[in-house]
């Protein structure tokens, strides 16, 4: 059993005043305070774009020295966009199988080190440099070509498609943690300036860094906060021309499928998933079966997935959109998330008597998708 | 117009041939068909696998109009990104000669050789297949 102990989370923001290793510092030092722990056996990195952004490589044991923790054993997990929740799942691999009995799990990354252009050139090597992105796909190119295929399939209207971030914003204004705490109307969605046609600006997650830790634990000592009942996980197509459907996300219907045999799955109250783009957003909640296959903008529109609707509470801190999405730290930033809600503790909107949760993350389109099971401890 | 990826010489040699003429993989063991060429087929994980040439006129799936490009593209922007259907298989290319405005889903489009890539003045200028709408539609 592996319980989340202790979580530590610094508002996604433009954080030109600090540097990568002072994030992950302050993440680690809120997360070691919450979880009032003296020792850790192990820590992983989650960490993506960094390596280029920061010129840096093995950030693990470099990470670790600068927080004060020389001599752990620690190891850098890179898996793009996926890379925070694949942290947690190598970290409750190591507590599963007794190599350690407490993990401190930090994901860290920085997208405003840069201008943006040089930062939609990075973030285009989360896709597959031999197929999609030797051409010019740009920040969103295949998001917005799979929103216009969901259009065109479905006859869905681009205006019911903008309540997602209508959504993710009004969840995000009570998250002190979150990058964009301010509300929007669909209408708005529309106007705003172009991306990849049909996506607009505020269709895309915003460029922030972050920083999130967690402290897994074998055991539910006092300050346990929920459980991470299982993380699953499965590889995809490495392109979207090679699905037959790719408004299907094929890796994560085998990674939900692999969890729910493994686990008994209850009915779920809150989900953390991967909106990098509003298009990832409504393909995952279908691919989730929590809506119909060319549902689920609709769905989102009649509050299904708000605070007291039918469906389970979607993205509470506001999603990617909103709370914002740091690469390789967003994973656990949702982790983090989700324990919150279910131990009561959340400071934005509160899913009330939660008791189970999903966490949902994908790199890309789906080249790899992970899914984690989350319960309540009370 | 630079790389989006900073490729190096042996490696844009390499995947010369398919790029410039098309060359798919064809799996031996269930029959699909894709692209790029791999070493095992994606679909059943086969290791019979050889290649076949593709046909290079298609239709379009889906395409985006990229405004948000690298820098080294701004004087390109916006770029069209397609999904074309080949039939025997699909594949995600750019689409040229052609305004967004005209472009619908379901245009007929036909292969032709264009730069893909130029690095600067003295680096490599990289070649491949792009799409563009055939006369007839």
């Amino acid at each position: 059993m592996v319980y989340v102990t202790g979580v530590g989370l610094i508002g996604v923001d433009r954080h030109y005043d600090k540097s990568i290793r002072r994030l992950a510092f302050e993440a680690t030092t809120a997360a070691l305070n919450s979880s009032m722990v003296e020792s850790i056996d192990f820590v992983i990195v989650a960490s993506s774009i960094s390596y280029l952004n920061e010129s840096q490589l093995d950030l693990a044991s470099y990470i670790a020295s600068s927080i004060g923790l020389r001599g752990v054993r620690s190891i850098t997990v890179e898996s793009g966009e996926a890379s925070g929740l694949a942290a947690v799942m190598m970290g409750k691999s190591l507590i599963d199988s007794g190599l350690a009995s407490r993990v401190l799990v930090v994901g860290v990354d920085k997208l405003s080190e840069y201008p943006s252009w040089r930062i939609y050139k990075n973030l285009s090597l989360l896709y597959d440099s031999e197929s999609d992105a030797f051409y010019t796909i740009g920040f969103g190119g295949l998001a917005g070509l799979l929103m216009r295929l969901y259009m065109d399939v479905y006859k869905v209207d681009r205006l019911t498609l903008a309540y997602w971030p209508a959504l993710m914003h009004s969840n995000a204004k009570a998250n002190p943690y979150a990058m964009l705490r301010f509300a929007i109307t669909p209408e708005k969605v529309l106007e705003a300036p172009p991306i990849a046609e049909p996506l607009t600006l505020l269709d895309v997650f915003p460029l922030g860094d972050g920083a999130a830790a967690i402290v897994l634990d074998g055991k539910a000592s006092g300050e346990a906060m929920a459980e991470i009942v299982a993380v699953e996980t499965a590889t995809g197509y490495q392109s979207i021309a090679l699905s037959d459907d790719p408004l299907k996300i094929e890796s994560l219907e085998v990674a939900y499928r692999r969890l729910i045999e493994r686990t008994n799955v209850r009915s779920i109250d809150v989900v953390e998933l991967h909106d990098s783009f509003t298009i990832t957003g409504i393909l995952e909640l279908e691919t989730l079966r929590l809506a119909e296959r060319g549902r689920a903008a609709e769905a989102v529109a009649q509050g299904i997935f708000s605070i007291g609707g039918e469906g389970p509470v979607v993205n509470p801190s506001g999603g990617l959109k909103a709370r914002g999405h740091p690469i390789g730290a967003t994973g656990v930033y949702q982790v983090a998330e989700v324990a919150l809600q279910l131990s009561g503790e959340f400071p934005g909107l509160k899913v009330e008597g939660a008791r189970d949760g999903l966490v949902v993350s994908i790199n890309a389109m789906g080249s790899s998708s992970y899914v984690a099971y989350m319960r309540a401890v009370r | 117009m630079r790389r989006l990826t900073e490729w190096s010489s042996a490696r844009v040699w390499r995947s010369r041939v398919h790029r410039y003429r098309l060359i798919a993989g064809r799996c031996r063991s269930c029959g699909k068909v894709y692209y790029p060429p791999t070493d095992a087929c994606p679909y059943c994980g086969s290791r019979d696998v050889d290649n076949m040439e593709l046909p290079r006129v298609g239709r379009i799936i889906s395409y985006s109009v990229i405004y948000a490009t690298p820098f080294e593209d701004r004087n390109r922007s916006p770029v069209i990104l397609g999904l074309i259907d080949l039939g025997v298989a699909r594949l995600v290319t750019e689409i040229v000669d052609v305004k967004p405005e005209e472009l619908k889903i379901g245009d007929r489009v036909e292969a032709v050789f264009r730069r893909v890539s130029v690095d600067g003045t003295t680096g490599l200028i990289v070649y491949g297949i792009k799409f563009r709408p055939t006369k007839a539609r």
